[in-house]
């Protein structure tokens, strides 16, 4: 069982742990990040092959390897291609909820989430 | 020159997309089902995938999205900033393609955010407590739900290393055919199931729709209640076929649907808010959709997704009526309103449509569908068929009593006194609810249309 | 905002202009190196941010105002999808090449990328300040 594997789910349940039970906006909107973190971890290393070289295709490698080879001997780059994707979405994602967070000290001058319930029914 | 009216490309682009889409769908008829290619062949391509499940979800889509965007001209005119909402429109609009129609599972999550992110903002759009409150909630809770869905795709990648749709269906069968399935193939469901049920509003994860709909815009209600809940019910099927097939899951849905049709349908009873009372009333239609295709034979799946389009129409109607009373009167508490039906004839007639048609009554489309389902529940035999047949008639019943209970707060009785100088609504407002109208009407007298355009939709799923 | 304490203020204002060099040169090798039209646009956001945090909101709005990161947020999506659609109209599908393609290992070659680079990274640094000045309470039309 692979260290990045396990590692990768900690943080997955870490962030999820954050999200449900701190009482502090900012602290959920970390718990989504690191969440988040965990699960980029788990994508890159499903592309991971042991003794492998990165994706790069250069005129030496063609060369001297041939192209059939070089698809052997690199590491799968879809998952690095749908990772930067996600960070990109999660950027979004983040800066959406914070400004969101900024408006809620405006108006309810906390940041506890159990507080900022006045919609009720 | 053309600057002073450059606004309004934003809404005729889309409209013109809009009837784009029967041309589309008629050639792509002739082809069967059409693959567009991005220069590379799947499945290490991204290509869009059209069958009859993806054309029925595609013209739901563009006709509420042009018709919401006509409506909020008028409804949005008092508000500053619209620059970025019809931006932020527009790109809900094609998050909402996007999932409609792409072929590769990665993709369908990218544009599922654009819709869900757009989503978001459009709900605390008017930046006053309530709406910075709901969209709070909506993104917390959306946020997991995409998380989820990720976590699913990168298993499905991991297992069978593609992220094709069609090709991830074939090897899925593939593993099942020859060794029993894989413990991994549950978790996946219940991943997708979570992530796409907190879309749909699927009862334990419903907590932040009343509040999303209350607090938005009445013409992001309408759109989110129309469009994003269809993608995310059409997101939810396809996958869930691709992974497990009819049969097997069929019970979940009938289970999942009962509870989110009961817990809906008996929350709005007690409702003073219209808005609310909406809210939940579009949760429980939910649940019959639910309920119709996880009867999982034809008439069943035929019925549910009759029954999607014909909520898609009915639900948007409702919404521009609330959103038109809002308008002109500026609350939408039941108890204050009443006697409107004297100041605003038409807006009460097509509020009149829409509850009759969304309680199932006879000459309107709710009708049509709902028997759909009745029929199938019955043909399908087994006993909890039967019970949640049952179950189904007698909400019905209630969606009738709630709705009645509106009409007589809002439109009949007596008139206050400071709602004695509201005006009927904009005619530019009433277009699109006269459109809607119609359609409900027309789908009601002649139902062999709407079972027409979902024919095909319901052969594309791959059930008997 | 005031501002920060003196070594701050200098070491930012003498490093600004290589932080955007750097990231100027990692958009436009994005095709050869590591790297590209993302990361070069969040670097060059942080280099203004960072003059942002040491100076205070005037000095950094001397260098890029709110105006004009607005405007070339637009500009680079236009630019993005702009050459996507002049694939559909002169080949058949979006996205697909219709610069020259060079010889592998060349600055100017590989098609539609290095433009979609920097049309990609306009839109990314101009969108991080449009936030940040959003977050400050900066609007560049009406409230």
């Amino acid at each position: 069982m692979s260290l990045n594997y396990i590692i990768a789910m900690l943080l997955f349940t870490l962030g999820i742990y954050c999200l449900l039970f701190k009482r502090n906006l900012i602290k959920m909107i970390i718990g989504l990040q690191v969440m988040t973190n965990g699960l980029h971890l788990f994508l890159i290393s499903l592309g991971y092959r042991t003794d492998g070289i990165a994706p790069i295709l250069s005129s030496q490698m063609l060369a001297g390897n041939g192209a059939a080879n070089f698809a052997a001997l690199a590491v799968d780059p879809v998952p690095q291609a749908l990772v930067l994707t996600s960070i990109v979405i999660n950027i979004c994602t983040m800066a959406l909820a914070l400004s969101l967070a900024i408006y809620a000290y405006r108006h309810y001058g906390t940041l506890n989430p159990f507080e900022i319930r006045r919609l009720r029914g | 020159m053309i600057f002073p009216h450059a606004p309004i490309l934003a809404i005729v682009i889309p409209l013109f997309a809009a009837f784009l889409i029967p041309i589309i769908s008629i050639i792509a008829k002739r082809f069967g089902a059409e693959r567009m290619r991005g220069g590379w062949s799947p499945p290490w391509g991204i290509n869009l995938s059209i069958n009859g499940l993806n054309l029925l979800i595609a013209l739901i889509i563009a006709s509420i999205g042009s018709l919401v965007a006509i409506y909020s001209v008028v409804s949005m005119e008092r508000d500053n900033g619209l620059d970025k909402y019809y931006t932020l429109l527009l790109l809900v609009i094609v998050g909402c393609m996007g999932v409609a129609l792409t072929g590769d599972i990665f993709n369908l999550y990218v544009f599922f955010e654009i819709m869900s992110i757009s989503a978001y903002a459009l709900v605390a759009f008017r930046r006053n407590w309530g709406s910075i409150e709901a969209g709070i909630k909506y993104l917390i809770i959306g946020s997991l739900g995409t998380a989820f869905i990720l976590l699913g795709i990168a298993l499905a990648y991991g297992l069978v290393g593609s992220l094709n749709i069609a090709d991830l269906t074939g090897k899925i069968t593939e593993i099942g055919a020859t060794q029993p399935l894989p413990v991994i193939i549950p978790l996946m469901l219940t991943l997708f199931i979570a992530g796409f049920g907190i879309k749909i509003a699927m009862v334990p994860m419903h907590a932040w729709l009343p509040d999303a709909y209350q607090a938005a815009p009445s013409a992001i209600s309408a759109l989110l209640a129309g469009a994003t809940t269809a993608i995310g019910l059409y997101a939810m099927l396809r996958i869930s076929y691709m992974l497990f097939g009819a049969v097997a899951i069929g019970t979940m849905f009938i289970i999942l649907g009962l509870i989110t049709m009961v817990a809906g349908g008996l929350m709005a009873l007690v409702q003073q808010d219209l808005k609310r009372l909406l809210a939940y009333s579009g949760i429980s239609q939910m649940g019959y959709v639910l309920l119709g295709v996880g009867f999982a034979t034809a008439a069943g799946i035929q019925g549910g997704l009759f029954h999607l389009l014909n909520n898609a129409i009915y639900k948007v109607l409702l919404f521009m009526c609330a959103g038109a009373i809002i308008y002109r009167v500026g609350t939408s508490n039941m108890d204050k309103l009443g006697g409107l039906g004297k100041n605003m004839p038409i807006t009460a007639t097509l509020f009149i449509i829409g509850g009759l048609a969304i309680s199932g009554v006879p000459p309107f489309n709710g009708f049509a569908s709902k028997w759909m389902i009745y029929v199938a529940g019955i043909e399908a035999g087994q006993a909890i068929t039967y019970a949640s047949t049952a179950i189904a008639v007698i909400m019905s019943a209630l969606t009738l009593a709630y709705f009645l209970k509106a009409i007589n707060l809002i439109f009949l009785g007596q008139r206050p006194m400071h709602l004695r100088e509201v005006k009927e609504a904009p005619p530019l407002m009433l277009f699109p609810m006269l459109i809607l109208a119609v359609l409900c009407v027309v789908l009601g007298i002649l139902p062999g249309l709407g079972i027409d355009l979902v024919q095909p939709a319901q052969s594309a799923l791959g059930v008997i | 905002m005031a501002g920060m304490t003196v070594i701050v203020r200098t070491i930012s204002r003498l490093l600004f202009p290589f932080i955007f060099l750097f990231g100027i040169y990692i958009i436009v090798h994005g095709h050869l190196t590591p790297g590209g039209g993302f990361q070069g646009g969040v670097i060059l956001a942080a280099s203004v941010i960072m003059l942002l945090l040491a100076y205070g909101i005037e000095r950094a709005q001397a260098k890029v105002n709110v105006l004009q990161a607005e405007l070339s947020e637009s500009l680079g999506g236009l630019i993005l999808v702009g050459l996507g659609l002049l694939g559909i109209v002169l080949g058949i599908t979006f996205l697909k090449n219709v610069l020259p393609l060079g010889e592998l290992g060349h600055i100017f070659s590989a098609g539609n990328l290095p433009v979609l680079n920097i049309g990609v990274s306009i839109k990314v640094a101009a969108g991080f300040l449009t936030i940040f000045y959003a977050m400050l309470r900066l609007q560049g039309g009406k409230e």
